[in-house]
């Protein structure tokens, strides 16, 4: 029987940041396994900077309101507080992106942009 | 009698789900500086993890360091090599949400990441990767 374990509770415990499942196994060639697997996908980059995914390799200059910024530093605040995760407002701003990218459909968008009138009595 | 050996049984499997070790903690002890250059004295963190596994959880392996190399993209593809020692310890489920023991090996991985100058402490519990990147004391 396999034991669900609070991976939440865990994280607070540690101050730790949940990064993603792995498939560890036991004995050495477990270990070996394991760290190769690390290594390949939560590399933290040397010389400075934080750690950060390393598919995020593309730059743009994203003008934003003033209150988004501001929401975003509450959250990242909480999340910081909570947590116990070093996030930036627009390490969250994308990953936020990245999420709403991935289920968003396009009448969706649509609906984004041009948002239909509303009747008016 | 029959009564009695159905209870016997119930509580012996309650004991096993709460009592096994099956919970794999994986810990990797760096063996450089974040600056990919810098030696640190990785002996010293060796011991002392596994003095703080045997001590909180009962007991741990450490494993022979393992040579590793990358190509850090960032520096103009300069080709960073480590040697980590991954440490092993099972545990019980009951242990590893313990709020006492996280905070031990909580402590144990920022004091680490504080002295030797990381970037980040990787952690496995379970089949789960955990970064700890903030070192400042709780």
């Amino acid at each position: 029987m396999k034991t669900r374990l609070n991976m939440a509770k865990i994280a607070r415990g540690l101050g730790a940041r949940r990064r993603g499942k792995v498939a560890a196994s036991g004995g050495y060639f477990g270990a070996m396994q394991l760290l190769a697997d690390i290594e390949a996908r939560f590399r933290v980059p040397t010389g400075g900077g934080r750690p950060t995914d390393p598919h995020w390799t593309e730059r743009r200059l994203v003008p934003l309101a003033p209150q988004t910024i501001k929401r975003l530093e509450e959250l990242t605040a909480k999340v910081r507080e909570h947590g116990g995760v070093n996030l930036e407002p627009m390490q969250l701003a994308a990953l936020l992106l990245e999420k709403t990218t991935e289920h968003l459909r396009e009448d969706e968008a649509q609906e984004i942009v041009h948002p239909k009138r509303r009747a008016i009595r | 009698m029959a009564d009695k050996r159905t209870k016997a049984r119930t509580k012996e499997r309650r004991t096993l789900a709460g009592g096994r070790k099956r919970v794999l903690v994986v810990l990797f002890i760096p063996s450089v500086e974040r600056d990919g250059s810098t030696a640190i004295d990785q002996q010293r963190w060796v011991d002392a993890a596994l003095e703080m596994f045997g001590r909180v959880f009962g007991g741990a392996t450490a494993f022979p360091k393992a040579k590793g190399i990358w190509r850090d993209d960032e520096r103009g593809g300069a080709l960073v090599k480590d040697e980590p020692v991954v440490v092993h310890c099972y545990t019980t489920p009951a242990d590893i949400e313990n709020v006492r023991n996280l905070a031990e090996l909580g402590r144990f991985c920022r004091k680490m990441g504080s002295e030797a100058h990381q970037g980040e402490i990787g952690l496995v519990v379970g089949d789960e990767y955990f970064a700890i990147q903030d070192f400042a004391e709780e």
